[in-house]
C-alpha cells in the first residue's frame, strides 16, 4: 500500500489530476487500500479526482460513474473496448517476455544481453497504438532472445516462486529475485501472474494450473482466505511434485492471507519434503540482506542434491 | 465423546451460543482456562512469528486442550454479518491449527458458517452441520439451535447492558459506574480477554472512568452512522468500530472524554481502521482526545500504565481548558480543524 500511495504521490508531483485505484470485496485488505488512500492523499492537501473501481457488489452505478470520470466525462464503447484490447494484449505479451526469458537465463553466456533486449522491447511497447504493431515487436523480439548464446549445461536446479501477486511481480519491490536467480544458473518458475490474477474475477476463465493449484491445496487449506492464500499452497505442492528443488515464498509483511499461507506451507513442506524460504518484504528489507539469505538457500539445496537426504529444513 | 472450546478470538462473542448449542447436543466440553502465562508460551512456540498476537493465544489454547479431548471446536465463522467477511486469518483458522499441530482432519470441528451471501440460512446451515457429526436427529439439532440462539441473544443483551463476558461467564465482580466515561474501541477478544489486555478495564475503572464498547451501542446507530461513508470496510467487527466512532463523533456525548483503541500488532484490518479513525478524529474542530494502544507478547504492564495515566492527565486538562474558555486553538489536535461534513464526503 505505502508502494502505490507513493506511486500516487509521485504521479500527482508530475501533474496528474485524476488517480485510479481499484477495490474489492474483502476478506484481504486490498480492497479497502483506495478509501485510505484517499483520505490520505486528501489530508496531504493535493487536489485530485480520486476513482475507484469496485465491484458490483456494491451496485453498478458506482461502477459507471468511475468509468465517467475516467474518459473524461464522455462515454464511448469502442473507445473502451479499444484500450480494454490492447491493454490486455500489451500485458500478456510482457508475461510472455517474462516468461521466455526466465526459461532462457539461466543457461545464458551473457545474461545482461537479455536485459538490454528486454530493455529496448519494453520501450518500443511504450510507444505502441495498435494489436498489429504489438505482434511486430513480439515476433522480432523473441527471435533475438532464441539467437543468444547458451552453455551447455544440464539439469540446473530448479526453484518455484510463490507469493503475493504483487510482490512476486513487480522486480523493484522484489529485489529483481528472477534476475538475481536466474543470473547464478537456476532455473526459475513463477507461479504468479497479473493475467491468471485478473482471469481469475472472471467466471471460467482459470487456467488449468490454477484449478489443479486449488484441487491440491484443499487437504491442506480447505477455502478460499482471500488474495493468492490458496495459490501459495497449492503452488507449492505443485512445484513439488514436479521435481521442484526448493520454493520461494514472497509475500509483503504482515500480509494477511500469506501469513495464512506460511503456516499452512509448513505442514506441507513437512508431508512433501520440500525446502520454502519465506521471505517478508517490507519498507526495511535490505538488499543484501536479502540475496545472503538466497544464497544461503541455494547452498542448502545444491547440498540436499549432493547427500539425497532426506531432511526437512525448517526456516 | 469430549469438545473443547479453546478461549480465544471469538469465543467471547460467541460463547452462550456454541456451549448452549453443544450441551443441547449431549455433548461434554472442556473449555480451556482464562488465558494464563503459560498458554502463551505455548502459542508462541508453535505460531509463526508475523501471525497476529490473539491468533498465537487461540494456539496456545489449542495447544492446552489438543490432548484432554476427542474433538477440537474450531468452526470457520467466514462471516456472521450479510455482504461482509471476517479476517482472513480467521477464515483460515482451523486450517493453521492442524498444520501447526499436525493434527488429523477428523480431530477439527471446522464446519463453514458463511452469512457473507445466504443469510440466516447460511448460518443454520452451518450449525445443523456441527450437530449432524453428534447426532441424525434433525429435529433433535433443531432444537438445540433454536435455545442456543434465544440464549445468544439474552448473552447480547446482557453484554450491550454493560456486562463484560467475564461477568457472566467467570462471574467475576461488575465494576463500579462512574459518571464520566471512556470510549474502548477493540476487537471483543483483546477487550474481554482480560490477560491479554492487562487487565486495562479495572485500570480505566481504577482511574475513576466507566468504559463504553461497541457492543454496548446499538447496532442499528451503528449501521445508520456507517451509511455516511463511502464504503464501509468488509470486516464486520472492524465495521463496528468504525461505525461506534463515527456515531460518537456526531453525537458528541459528553459523558464520553476519551477514546481509547486496543489494537493487536499485525493486526490487518486495524492498521487500516485505526488510521481512518485517526484522521477523522484529526479532522474534528474540538477533538476527542484518542489514544491507540497497540499490544502483543512484549508489551509491558508498566508502559501500558504509563501511557495510560498520561493520557488521562490530557483528557483532565483539556476538560479543564475548555470548560474555562480559553482559546480552543492550544491542542495540536484540534489546529487542523475542518466540519464534520468532510467525513462525509
Amino acid at each position: 500500500m505505502k508502494v502505490t500511495l507513493g506511486n500516487f504521490i509521485e504521479g500527482i508531483e508530475k501533474g496528474a489530476d485524476t488517480i485510479f485505484m481499484a477495490g474489492g470485496v474483502g476478506p484481504c485488505r486490498f480492497g479497502y487500500y483506495g478509501q485510505i488512500q484517499r483520505i490520505i492523499i486528501e489530508d496531504l492537501g493535493y487536489d485530485v479526482n480520486f476513482v475507484i473501481i469496485d465491484f458490483p457488489r456494491y451496485g453498478w452505478k458506482n461502477l459507471f460513474s468511475s468509468l465517467k470520470t475516467m474518459m473524461g466525462g464522455k462515454w464511448s464503447i469502442p473507445r473502451i473496448s479499444r484500450a480494454v484490447t490492447l491493454a490486455w494484449n500489451v500485458l500478456r505479451f510482457v508475461e510472455d517476455l517474462e516468461k521466455n526469458s526466465r526459461s532462457i537465463r539461466w543457461k545464458l553466456k551473457d545474461p545482461n544481453q537479455l536485459d538490454i533486449l528486454v530493455e529496448n522491447c519494453l520501450k518500443e511497447i511504450k510507444k505502441v497504438e495498435s494489436v498489429a504493431q504489438l505482434e511486430e515487436i513480439k515476433e522480432k523480439t523473441f527471435q533475438d532472445i532464441s539467437r543468444l548464446d547458451t552453455i551447455e549445461k544440464n539439469n540446473p536446479i530448479k526453484i518455484g516462486i510463490v507469493g503475493e501477486v504483487y510482490i512476486a511481480q513487480e522486480f523493484r519491490v522484489n529485489f529483481d529475485i528472477e534476475k538475481l536467480l536466474g543470473n547464478m544458473g537456476i532455473l526459475v518458475d513463477n507461479s504468479v501472474s497479473t493475467v491468471e490474477y485478473i482471469l481469475n474475477f472472471l467466471p471460467f476463465t482459470r487456467s488449468w494450473e490454477k484449478e489443479e493449484a486449488w484441487k491440491l491445496a484443499k487437504p491442506f487449506l480447505k477455502r478460499f482466505v482471500g488474495g493468492e492464500g490458496i495459490d501459495t499452497v497449492g503452488s507449492t505442492i505443485r512445484y513439488a511434485q514436479q521435481g521442484f528443488d526448493g520454493v520461494i515464498h514472497l509475500y509483503p509483511f504482515t500480509c494477511m492471507p500469506e501469513v495464512v499461507a506460511k503456516s499452512v506451507v509448513t505442514g506441507v513442506g513437512r508431508e512433501y519434503n520440500i525446502p520454502v524460504l519465506h521471505l517478508a518484504v517490507d519498507e526495511h528489507a535490505g538488499e543484501a540482506g536479502m540475496i545472503t539469505r538466497v544464497e544461503a538457500f541455494i547452498d542448502v539445496l545444491e547440498m540436499r542434491r549432493k547427500q539425497n537426504v532426506q531432511v526437512t529444513p525448517c526456516f | 465423546m469430549k469438545v473443547g472450546i479453546p478461549r480465544g478470538l471469538l469465543f467471547y462473542r460467541f460463547y452462550s451460543l456454541w456451549t448452549t448449542y453443544l450441551k443441547e447436543l449431549g455433548v461434554d466440553i472442556v473449555i480451556s482456562p482464562p488465558t494464563n502465562k503459560l498458554i502463551i508460551q505455548h502459542g508462541l512456540t508453535y505460531g509463526i512469528e508475523e501471525i497476529c498476537f490473539p491468533v498465537k493465544v487461540f494456539l496456545g489454547h489449542c495447544y492446552y486442550l489438543k490432548d484432554k479431548v476427542d474433538l477440537l471446536f474450531i468452526p470457520r465463522v467466514v462471516s456472521f454479518s450479510k455482504n461482509e467477511y471476517n479476517c482472513p486469518k480467521i477464515l483460515g483458522l482451523p486450517d493453521v491449527v492442524r498444520n501447526l499441530f499436525h493434527l488429523p482432519q477428523e480431530r477439527i470441528i471446522d464446519d463453514e458458517i458463511n452469512m457473507r451471501d445466504r443469510g440466516i440460512i447460511g448460518w443454520r446451515q452451518g450449525f445443523i452441520e456441527i450437530g449432524k457429526r453428534f447426532t441424525s436427529n434433525i429435529r433433535k439439532i433443531n432444537n438445540a439451535l433454536q435455545i442456543a440462539e434465544e440464549a445468544h441473544l439474552q448473552y447480547r443483551k446482557k453484554i450491550a447492558e454493560g456486562y463484560f463476558p467475564d461477568n457472566l461467564i467467570d462471574n467475576r465482580p461488575v465494576l463500579a459506574n462512574h459518571p464520566e466515561k471512556i470510549l474502548l474501541l477493540g476487537h471483543n477478544y483483546l477487550i474481554d480477554d482480560n490477560y491479554i489486555n492487562m487487565n486495562i478495564l479495572d485500570k480505566i475503572n481504577n482511574i475513576g472512568y466507566s468504559v463504553v464498547t461497541s457492543d454496548m451501542v446499538d447496532k442499528k446507530k451503528i449501521r445508520n452512522a456507517l451509511k455516511k461513508i463511502p464504503k464501509p470496510s468488509f470486516w464486520t467487527i472492524s465495521n463496528e468500530i468504525l461505525g461506534t466512532t463515527l456515531h460518537y463523533i456526531q453525537e458528541r456525548d459528553s459523558t464520553i472524554k476519551g477514546f481509547i483503541h486496543l489494537v493487536s500488532f499485525e493486526c490487518g484490518p486495524d492498521s487500516l481502521v485505526g488510521e481512518l479513525i485517526e484522521r477523522w478524529l484529526k479532522r474534528e474542530k474540538h477533538s476527542i482526545p484518542y489514544l491507540r494502544l497497540e499490544i502483543d507478547e512484549h508489551t509491558g504492564e508498566a508502559g501500558l500504565i504509563t501511557r495510560l495515566e498520561a493520557f488521562v492527565d490530557m483528557m483532565k486538562w483539556r476538560t479543564e481548558t475548555f470548560e474555562s474558555n480559553l482559546s480552543s486553538s492550544c491542542s495540536s489536535e484540534c489546529s487542523s480543524g475542518s466540519s464534520l461534513s468532510n467525513i462525509r464526503r
